[in-house]
């Protein structure tokens, strides 16, 4: 039963705005939380039977939802992060709670919205689910009407609106020569397209659309403002998921089974994925703000996930999605831990932070391992992704013999050092080193156990998908995309 | 049950290290009464391991360790039999010697400690059957003897590291041999290594083990270490090892090695390199110590000079020299130890050891000045004594070889006589100081030690066919210890013999005429000190300029700021290069990045632009 | 020759009013530019035989939205005068390197010699009135439009609550 993953969210939203569920509200943030505990433990463990039992939505509205290997590992994301982001929500808005149960309905349209995006199987409900994900992300970086913050929603609003016209564009070129908009469909359309130029200019199109969302440099313009400026929970689910499922899922579907395989744009895919790279590292190293800096180590570990997708074998597949699902758990990890540092100093400016390793033992600890895990230190789970994909380059280009392959190959391992680098550096400025004069410890002294979860709960994550990646990839069934579209 | 006992000589000392370790802040005489007590006890079980180990196959404790080729193997057979009595027996002797002597001297305890786990390391030595359990053992020597010297004086303890490095380097050499050895006989078990070839690598191996066992037992060039030690380790040490026990273990092993283990025939270079190095031992060794002006000094460069004897008797491969050069070191062992002790009688009772202050003092300590007379008159070899004996067998065998040997070792002679008789002239005749009036001869327990080996020495004189037919030559191979009695009261060649006695005589003869000139003993020889180009080397030489240690440290410091110069270049590469790069890549782009929204959509559109533009060019 | 002309001319227009909506200081004179501006798109729509998708254009984007907006700035404060104009001539000089832009991208464009053959490969083509195929063929997509609205509408309705407490 499919539709439960969205039907759920929606009863839930409706069931905490009605006029008198005060009750309700109190709790809303636990709810979303359990919620998408559930959520994350049915992907891993539902009878397959009951997923392809018939569904609601299929007979009302011709809304087919289908569950491939790739929607499991997405689901499961969306889960953790959206887990995470219910917890902290619950300790950052703790004194007003209709507020706070403001802040969770949003959060669960965004949750009904990515849901839908990974089980649709045509093109226009995934680009409706991607706007309904792209609006909901918008009014949850304003929440706070900051100045700063209505500024970040206004850049991503703007930037996703041109991403919007291109998608829109092109779905609507698609639709005109394939008649329909489901994936079987178009995918035929394409292949008996013989290049013309409408079929080029619709796949380019929504592929920079798709960019646009995911964050790629030169696209990337407004992920800075949107992630440092928004509050906490917010910042944990933007870069956590929503921008792997509104960009990088999408494309991943699009590129493996429905758009012909092309190295053209797998070239562009490629060479974007490495600049990105390079750009992200490079200006996270400047950084003094603990929300930019990890801004920046997005896009730029967002750049690996692409370059493997770029490369087009299947093991830079396999790469390019377990690095997807580990910087979901690490960077939700990371963003936990810059909430909890905001919430017992009140600021994330890394020059006026210092010494807090003692006062806050658990984030320390989570934040080693995240950051180890995200500079791709074995045994953690992000080497493993990471040596994937660098295999997968170098296999390409020995099998291909382009150089450009052993380039990015180098770059990829180059910058994994600089990214040590820099979440390295950050670890020293905030948790370690000299504590500076006016830093006063607010709130309270107990670490709030709403923190503390998602933060074990993850860095668990991160830690045991490691230890047994080796047994993942060689039962395999978790990452393999093709087979079951 | 034999066998077992074998494992007494390391352990007992041993026992009587840890006790005396654990007693801690016990008295002086506890401390040294149990230091006694094990040091007789080794030597009792020496003794009474002799009658049974006295033949070729000896006793063999063998016990399985590590893997088949690491066992644990002792054997003690007819030629290292005798040499553990000696080494127990003098280490019984210079402790009781040390009783007394070191009295109101700091460090006790670790002095014992120290003299005990030394005399376990020689036991252990001496008794190894396998290449690497010798090594462990040997090593062993290097830590204490570096210990023992650190407790001497403050600041011993350069002297201390120097030494740790000049015999540390020749341990790598051994080990290097060892295992070159043990590649070419299959095998590590010294008993069963049989006559190697000296061929190409196997020459090499052997000229490895050869400098390892040479350095220990102190030839040079690894000697610069000993006449600093003497002054500034604690007497007894001196006494104990480099006069001593490391000549026992040094040259026991370098006879092991070109006697059983590898085919040293008299042809080969290496039996030319070992005459060559016995022979600029002796000479420069004992030109050296004619002008020092300082008892502990001049004793140690002898001790330096008399290896070169040993080792060129070694080096000869004729029986008379083999057996003349053991002979050597045993008669060495004794007369060296007896003058070191009585140099510490001088020392304790007057508190100096320099000869410009000593004088006079033979009324004061008559009988520690009757043993100095006869352990000079054996070293100088002085007809009827001990060293003149093994000297003659020396001789012979040197002439055999070359004249260039016999002459060397007959300069040699010479020059020992000349300054041993300026030592016992400048130290016990001629003016007392003032200061040293009240002087009065050592106790006891110090004189004890120093009178028996002068009574040994005497007994070796005229009765040294007791040792050489008895002791050395049944203990070596047929081949080596020849078919004639090498041993006897009369001498086997006149001729030699005159020529020796007549090298005493003008040592004598030259002593009272530099008398004459100078009018004091210890000047006597200042005309061999500043001839012409003598001078010249005596001066560079107490500047250090022909130390190897120290040229050694000179090229070190060189080539130190070589690599420190190195290493700067690639430091500036890894931490300037790339962060500058680093910083001025981050600078650039944010510049980029001042967050105008418009700009970003100008990228947006003009990324959209070039990669759809792009796409429809390539797809 | 003439209905390539009045296309040209049509297309120059939508996008000086574009340009000039966006540039203007005046909020309200942005207004009524977005209502120009749509005005002249539910033209050209009508001229590619699309009346539909121009009646739509022109109630909605030309007439009820620029409404809502008139009225909201109706109730806000005049600004001042001299501010207006300093802010006006900002952007123009920010603004100023766009035309730039747009002339090299189309000079680049234009030697990139890119093909211009916009024939599509039809589909399947259905030949029922728009009306059939939004609401029988494609409603999923209508109700997939609708969610979003639904969705923005909600997002809007939290904005303002919190602005209420606020």
């Amino acid at each position: 039963m499919l539709d439960w993953l969205i039907l759920v969210p929606l009863a839930a939203i409706i069931l905490l705005n009605l006029p008198w569920s005060d009750f309700i509200r109190r709790r809303a943030a636990v709810l979303a939380a359990l919620l998408a505990a559930a959520q994350a433990a049915m992907v891993v463990a539902a009878p397959s039977e009951w997923v392809s039992r018939a569904s609601i939505l299929a007979q009302t509205l011709h809304l087919h939802l289908a569950m491939t290997g790739l929607s499991r590992v997405m689901l499961l994301c969306i889960g953790l992060a959206m887990m995470a982001a219910a917890c902290v929500t619950q300790v950052m808005f703790s004194d007003d709670f209709r507020r706070r149960a403001n802040f969770v309905s949003l959060l669960l349209v965004s949750l009904l919205g990515m849901n839908g995006a990974v089980l649709v199987t045509d093109l226009f409900s995934l680009y409706v689910f991607i706007e309904v994900t792209s609006i909901s992300s918008f009014v949850l970086i304003a929440f706070t009407l900051e100045k700063k913050s209505l500024e970040g929603a206004i850049k991503y609003l703007i930037l996703s609106a041109v991403a919007t016209v291109l998608m829109l564009g092109s779905l609507a070129l698609l639709l005109l020569m394939a008649g329909t908009m489901d994936f079987a469909g178009i995918k035929e359309a394409l292949a008996s397209s013989n290049g013309a130029l409408v079929a080029k200019l619709a796949i380019g199109g929504f592929v920079c659309g798709l960019l646009i969302k995911g964050g790629l440099v030169p696209f990337h313009g407004w992920v800075l403002g949107a992630y440092s400026a928004s509050p906490a929970p917010a910042s944990v689910l933007l870069a956590g998921i929503v921008t792997k499922v509104c960009g990088i899922y999408a494309m991943i579907r699009l590129a493996t089974s429905v758009f012909p395989p092309n190295a053209a744009v797998n070239q562009v895919l490629m060479l974007l994925g490495a600049v990105s790279i390079v750009v992200g590292a490079v200006l996270a190293l400047r950084q003094t703000d603990m929300k930019r800096l990890l801004a920046y180590s997005s896009i730029s570990q967002v750049g690996y996930i692409v370059l493997g997708l770029g490369c087009g074998t299947p093991l830079a597949w396999a790469g390019a999605i377990f690095h997807l699902f580990n910087h979901t758990v690490f960077k939700s990890l990371l963003f936990v831990n810059s909430a909890a540092v905001e919430r017992r100093t009140g600021t994330t400016d890394m020059s006026r932070l210092g010494q807090l390793g003692s006062a806050m033992p658990l984030t320390n600890l989570t934040s080693v391992l995240a950051a180890l895990s995200t500079a791709g230190i074995p045994p953690l789970a992000g080497f493993w992704s990471k040596l994937l994909i660098i295999l997968a380059l170098w296999q390409a280009g020995v099998k291909q013999g382009q150089a450009m392959y052993f380039v990015y190959a180098a770059v990829a391992v180059l910058f994994s050092v600089v990214t040590l680098g820099y979440l390295l550096s950050l670890q020293r400025k905030v948790f370690f080193g000299k504590t500076p004069e006016n830093l006063e410890l607010l709130g309270a002294a107990k670490p709030s156990g709403w923190i503390s979860t998602p933060e074990l709960i993850l860095a668990a994550v991160t830690l045991a998908a490691g230890l047994l990646a080796p047994l993942l990839l060689l039962t395999g069934s978790f990452l393999v995309p093709t087979g079951s579209f | 049950m034999n066998e077992m006992m074998l494992l007494l000589p390391i352990l007992i000392p041993v026992a009587g290290a840890l006790l005396v370790l654990l007693a801690g802040r016990s008295s002086h005489s506890a401390r040294f009464g149990l230091t006694v007590l094990a040091a007789a006890a080794t030597l009792a079980v020496a003794v009474l391991l002799f009658p049974q180990a006295n033949n070729a196959t000896g006793i063999t404790f063998s016990h399985a360790w590590a893997s088949p080729m690491f066992s644990f193997e002792l054997r003690l057979y007819s030629l290292s039999a005798w040499i553990l009595v000696a080494a127990a027996a003098f280490a019984l002797l210079v402790t009781l010697y040390s009783w007394h002597y070191m009295a109101g001297r700091p460090h006790g305890m670790l002095f014992c400690l120290y003299l005990l786990l030394t005399l376990a390391m020689v036991c252990g030595a001496m008794l190894a059957n396998h290449l690497v359990v010798l090594l462990f053992f040997w090593e062993g020597l290097l830590l204490t003897m570096l210990g023992m010297i650190a407790i001497g004086r403050p600041g011993a303890w350069k002297t201390a590291f120097k030494a740790f490095v000049i015999v540390g380097i020749s341990d790598l050499c051994m080990t290097g041999g060892i295992v070159i050895t043990g590649l070419l006989a299959h095998t590590l078990r010294i008993s069963d290594i049989d006559h190697l070839a000296t061929t190409g690598l196997g020459g090499l191996g052997m000229a490895l083990l050869i400098i390892g066992a040479t350095a220990k037992a102190g030839s040079m060039p690894f000697h610069s270490w000993i006449p600093d030690a003497a002054t500034d380790a604690p007497l007894p040490f001196m006494a104990l090892l480099p006069a001593s026990i490391e000549k026992l273990v040094g040259i026991y092993f370098l006879a092991r090695i070109s006697l059983d283990m590898y085919q040293m025939s008299r042809e080969s270079w290496l039996s030319m390199m070992m005459m060559v190095v016995g022979a600029v031992t002796i000479i420069l060794a004992v030109a050296m110590a004619l002008v020092q002006k300082n008892y502990k000094r001049l004793l140690s460069y002898h001790a330096i000079s008399q290896v070169g004897y040993m080792i060129l008797g070694v080096g000869t491969g004729l029986p008379a020299g083999i057996v003349g050069g053991l002979f050597h070191m045993v008669n060495n062992a004794l007369y060296k130890s007896c003058l070191f002790m009585t140099g510490g009688a001088v020392e304790k009772q007057t508190g100096t050891s320099d000869l410009n202050e000593l004088g006079g003092l033979g009324s004061k300590m008559p009988l520690t000045f009757l043993c100095f007379i006869v352990a000079a008159a054996s070293i100088s070899g002085f007809p009827l004594t001990n060293g003149f004996y093994s000297k003659e067998l020396l001789y012979a065998g040197a002439l055999d070889r070359g004249l260039i040997f016999y002459l060397a070792a007959v300069v040699g002679t010479f020059l020992t006589s000349a300054s041993f008789l300026k030592l016992g002239h400048a130290a016990f005749l001629g003016k007392r100081n003032s200061r040293h009036d009240a002087v009065r001869e050592v106790p006891f327990s110090m004189l004890l030690p120093m009178v028996l080996i002068a009574a040994v020495c005497l007994l070796f004189g005229p009765g040294n066919a007791l040792a050489v037919d008895h002791l050395i030559r049944p203990s070596l191979s047929a081949a080596a210890a020849g078919e004639h009695h090498l041993g006897g009261l009369l001498p086997h060649n006149w001729l030699l013999a005159e020529l020796a006695a007549g090298a005493v005589l003008l040592a004598i003869l030259n002593h009272l005429a530099g008398w004459r000139r100078y009018g004091s003993g210890l000047h006597a020889v200042d005309h061999i000190h500043h001839a012409p180009v003598l001078s010249f080397m005596y001066d560079s030489a107490a500047k250090g300029w022909f130390d190897p240690y120290i040229i050694g440290r000179h090229i070190v410091r060189v080539v130190a700021w070589i690599g420190w110069g190195m290493d700067r270049v690639v430091d500036w590469f890894s931490d300037g290069f790339w962060v500058r790069t680093a910083q001025f890549g981050g600078w650039a782009l944010a510049t980029a990045h001042r967050g105008r929204y418009a700009l970003y959509v100008l990228w947006c559109l003009a990324g959209a632009a070039a990669v759809i533009g792009f796409l429809i060019r390539a797809m | 020759m003439t209905e390539n002309s009045i296309n040209i001319v049509l297309v120059a227009a939508l996008v000086l009013a574009a340009l000039w909506t966006v540039m203007t200081a005046r909020t309200l004179r942005s207004a009524i530019g977005l209502a120009i501006t749509s005005a002249i798109l539910a033209i050209i729509m009508f001229r590619l035989a699309s009346p539909l998708a121009a009646v739509f254009e022109l109630s909605v984007c030309a007439g009820l939205i620029p409404v809502i907006f008139i009225s909201t700035i109706g109730l806000t404060a005049r600004v001042e005068e001299e501010s207006m104009a300093a802010k006006q001539r900002e952007k123009l000089r920010k603004y100023a390197a766009l035309l730039v832009l747009v002339l090299v991208v189309a000079g680049v464009l234009v030697t990139m010699h890119l093909p211009n053959d916009f024939a599509a490969p039809q589909g399947p083509v259905p030949t029922e009135s728009p009306q059939v195929v939004m609401w029988d063929l494609r409603h999923v997509d209508l109700i997939g439009q609708i969610g979003v609205l639904a969705a923005g509408a909600f997002g809007v309705v939290i904005l303002v609550k919190v602005s209420k407490r606020a």
